[in-house]
């Protein structure tokens, strides 16, 4: 090797080997905490999506690969990289050094293989399908909940009724409302419902002009007021207040309840697909979704389907999503 | 492309100097963002003015967001709180239980702030801080309900009660939790008699009467302060110091202000915080192998050598009757087996030892099993009847009673009718009697009533002794039986396994239960001498491989530029 060119080596001999180290490790973080750290930024989620193990054993190979391409694309590449490595093994850092690197590796690959051959005791993998179609009854796919889409005959009932000050509210409800009616007694029942469009609707039922649409608006307004109600008293111990599968006892199940604010869980799929879900709960769900984990009961037996209706407009309406449109709509 | 600009950016000494930029940059940024969003149960300013429209907008979050607990009228009397113990709070009393104020006295908006955001956990209250939960509630929605709650409780505008006059703050001084401050903290739980109420290990079981009742006419509930996932004004040591330095309104629970200095009170945080339980996460129980007789008592020394797993619990709420108001949510198992038998041993925390069981008093299923009735939960109040001596203390194991078919198992309630469980049932009040206490059942899903096996099928002994409020139960059966509808213990499979807990005294029975969902036991089979024979392979393949390449790079010195064979073996 001329002089020259071994003058260049020695400027740059530490950064050439360091360098691939280096970039190994940088890779190895990007992998394990920068993109589980965007995903969690990007989607919003209450934790990171991390990268599986299996899917950092390939990137981290494929590192690897084009490192040793790197190094072996030019001979003044290699001899670069191989220069700390040869004085290394040649003791010229000194020996107790090498010493205990090479020992240090040697224990490191026994215990790696070591460490294969123990036999694992992980539970058994059994994958899970979410939203499994395989028994969804296709008479289900269209149908269209009542309760966010009254027909006209029932906001024509509302609107008589809320003429006459007399709105039939389910059983559940009525008790609190009428206690508060007794400390408010003027003005309207409704109006223990301050929302923008119950106050709207009464504007108009005060001027005597009322229009089918805003009436509609009002109405949905008092179903879902109903239904989180009916939410509360019967999904929220395990759902959650605010929707998020963190009930008080979700802590108590393996497979958590599903947070319905996630994306890809109600709005991925059609009301009708809900519905069915809350009528047949863990027992009706075929094996690929392990009905033997899932603690969702067979709500039929006890809910009523108006009453199952208004839970899912109130869930939609709590998580703020909408159910996709069936297809061929 | 990747790798080309790589190379060109590698080459370029100029650029080099960047490079350690980036990177610092890259990982301060994977860091930052790794870190979970901390919570924000501080506000970043002060409570806004509340005019009407801050109150109206603060009136329509409360109506869709609190009123079904706390009532319309904000008197606790929501649709769904009868269902709920602890009750949901009735805000007219204007009685707060968790301040940073003296004892008796209102809480800042801070605190109602904190109780917002953070939630209360062991209760119904949730937390509702956007910033977590991600459609709860913005700290502007937060300030509003807080500003409309305070309109139900006239004293928020006497100055007379200004909170802010009577704040309790952190001692200047907290040094770090040691182990002399732990026990510094021991010595004053000792002699500020917190033991009284809390018991000795801090499992609530010293309370002395069991119907005490809060001042809205509630039981008290006496918290285990080794459950930081139930310790209501949070679990870190500035809240415990906190809790005893306010005392919790409306509760026995009194202030130690006057009592007891700051740094006791601090030492004392730290002690209660050391209490806490470290939950295990595995899901898989690893039985122990042991070669002479398995344990007989609860109390063995053998236990400890065997791993524990923690089971946490649910109430049941699958079918109707449904229970949200469980007492037991942890149960922690270990199993033993040799040759011939295996024993499990479930631990669990329970304050009252309930050993009778008055069969007439037990609700009837069918009752709540209606479509479309007002409601399938039991009420705490007035259905289940919650008192001593009426039910006992009850635990079941359960297994599938066939070997599980691939991943299929029977749903983890029961099963079903082709599906059925096999469960061993523990009783105190049997074990009280001095009679058989484990009964083994057949289960075919919730619709009926588990089935005993027949006398002679009976193969489950059990022991069980209750001290310092937490039940251990031991219970030992052959590994392998004759009986079709047992489960079988094979050494390396994975058998899954369920617990159900009844806290008798909490009205439990029946299907107002703890369970949990399937977990797994496995026979550990041991360990063959292959395993490590692996490592010292390896181990000298390394070692012979690092000395080849030693002698290689010695031996390229004299003659130069021979190096393929090398590069080939490093890669």
């Amino acid at each position: 090797m001329a002089k020259g060119a071994g003058k260049v080596t020695a400027k740059y001999r530490v950064n050439r080997f360091w360098s691939i180290i280096l970039a190994l490790v940088v890779i190895y973080a990007i992998v394990k905490w920068l993109i589980p750290a965007v995903s969690r930024w990007m989607t919003d989620l209450p934790f990171p999506l991390t990268v599986p193990g299996e899917l950092i054993k390939i990137y981290m190979i494929l590192a690897v690969v084009a490192m040793f391409l790197l190094v072996t694309f030019s001979q003044r590449n290699f001899d670069e990289f191989m220069y700390p490595v040869r004085k290394f093994l040649r003791a010229e850092y000194g020996w107790i050094p090498r010493a205990v690197v090479l020992t240090l590796i040697s224990l490191l690959i026994g215990y790696i293989a070591y460490d294969a051959a123990l036999p694992t005791k992980e539970t058994p993998i059994s994958l899970r399908i979410q939203h499994p179609s395989s028994n969804f009854p296709k008479k289900f796919e269209d149908l269209k909940n009542p309760m966010t889409d009254p027909p006209e005959a029932e906001v024509q009932a509302f609107i008589e009724q809320a003429r006459e000050n007399d709105v039939a509210l389910i059983e559940q409800v009525a008790i609190d409302v009428e206690r508060w009616l007794e400390e408010n007694p003027d003005g309207h029942m409704l109006s223990f419902l301050p929302t923008a469009p119950v106050k709207k609707f009464l504007a108009e039922l005060e001027g005597g002009e009322v229009s089918m649409a805003v009436a509609k608006a009002a109405l949905v307004e008092k179903n879902l007021f109903e239904g989180r109600a009916l939410y509360a008293m019967n999904c929220r111990a395990c759902h959650g207040d605010s929707v998020s599968g963190d009930g008080p006892m979700a802590d108590g199940f393996k497979l958590r309840p599903i947070n319905f604010t996630d994306n890809g869980t109600i709005e991925t799929i059609v009301e009708g697909y809900t519905f069915w879900r809350v009528m047949n709960g863990g027992p009706g769900l075929p094996v690929e979704a392990t009905p033997w984990d899932s603690a969702m009961p067979e709500w039929k037996l006890s809910l009523t389907e108006e009453e199952r209706w208004k839970i899912i407009a109130a869930e939609y309406d709590l998580a703020e999503k909408t159910p996709r449109i069936p297809e061929g709509h | 492309m990747r790798f080309g600009a790589f190379k060109g950016t590698a080459s370029k000494p100029r650029k080099r100097a960047r490079l350690p930029v980036a990177i610092a940059l890259l990982l301060s940024l994977a860091v930052g963002w790794s870190v979970p969003a901390m919570a924000a149960d501080t506000p970043s300013g002060p409570i806004p003015e509340a005019t009407p429209e801050f109150l109206e907008q603060g009136r329509e979050v409360y109506v869709k967001r609190c009123s079904f607990c706390h009532g319309l009228l904000g008197d606790g009397e929501g649709p769904a709180a009868e269902f709920l113990d602890p009750r949901p709070r009735d805000f007219t009393l204007g009685v707060f239980k968790f301040r940073t104020t003296d004892s008796g006295e209102l809480p800042t908006n801070e605190d109602m702030f904190r109780t917002v955001s953070n939630g209360l956990p062991g209760t119904g209250m949730q937390a509702f801080d956007d910033g977590r939960i991600k459609n709860g509630l913005s700290e502007d929605e937060r300030w509003a309900v807080i500003a409309y709650i305070k309109t139900f409780v006239p004293e928020f505008d006497d100055p007379e009660f200004d909170p802010y006059k009577k704040i309790i703050s952190l001692p200047a001084n907290r040094p770090a939790s040691s182990e002399a401050l732990i026990a510094k903290g021991r010595e004053v739980f000792e002699h500020a008699k917190c033991w009284e109420c809390h018991g000795k290990q801090g499992r609530g079981d010293g309370q002395k009467a069991f119907d005490r009742k809060d001042d809205w006419g509630f039981p008290i509930r006496i918290r285990n302060v080794t459950f930081p996932w139930k310790i209501k004004g949070g679990s870190q040591a500035e809240d415990i110091y906190m809790r005893f330095s306010t005392g919790i309104n409306g509760t026995p629970m009194p202030s130690f202000v006057k009592a007891l200095g700051e740094d006791e009170r601090w030492a004392l945080a730290n002690f209660i915080e050391s209490l806490q339980h470290q939950l295990t996460e595995h899901q898989v129980l690893k039985a122990l192998k042991v070669d002479g007789e398995l344990p007989e008592a609860a109390d063995d020394p053998l236990w400890a050598t065997a791993e524990a797993m923690d089971v946490r619990l649910a109430g049941q709420v699958i079918a109707a009757p449904r229970w949200q108001n469980p007492s037991i949510d942890l149960v922690t198992l270990r199993a033993i087996y040799n040759e011939q038998e295996i024993t499990f041993l479930a631990v669990w925390d329970d304050p009252f030892k309930d050993v009778t069981h008055v069969a007439e008093n037990e609700l009837d299923p069918n009752e709540l099993r209606v479509v479309g009735g007002y409601n399938t939960y039991v009420n705490p109040y007035d259905v289940a009847v919650r008192q001593l001596e009426n039910f006992r203390d009850s635990v079941a194991l359960q297994f599938p009673a066939k070997p599980p078919k691939g991943t299929a198992k029977p749903h983890f309630f029961r099963g079903s009718s082709s599906e059925p469980t096999n469960l061993w049932i523990w009783r105190a009040d049997r074990e009280a009697a001095g009679e058989t206490a484990v009964e083994e059942a057949t289960a075919r899903g919730w619709k009926q009533e588990a089935k005993a096996q027949p006398e002679d099928q009976q193969q489950v002994s059990g022991q069980a002794v209750w001290g310092q409020g937490r039940w251990s139960v031991v219970m030992k059966r052959p590994l392998t039986t004759e009986d079709k509808a047992d489960v079988q213990f094979i050494e390396g499979s994975f058998i899954p396994l369920a617990v159900n807990v009844w806290d008798g005294s909490n009205g439990e029975h029946g299907m107002m239960m703890s369970l949990s969902t399937w977990h797994f036991v496995t026979l550990e089979a041991p360990m063959s001498w292959t395993v490590y024979l692996y490592g010292v392979i390896a181990m000298l393949v390394a070692g012979a491989l690092s000395l080849l390449f030693i002698w290689l790079a010695k031996r390229e010195r004299k003659p130069q530029d021979e190096d393929d064979d090398e590069a080939e073996a490093e890669a």
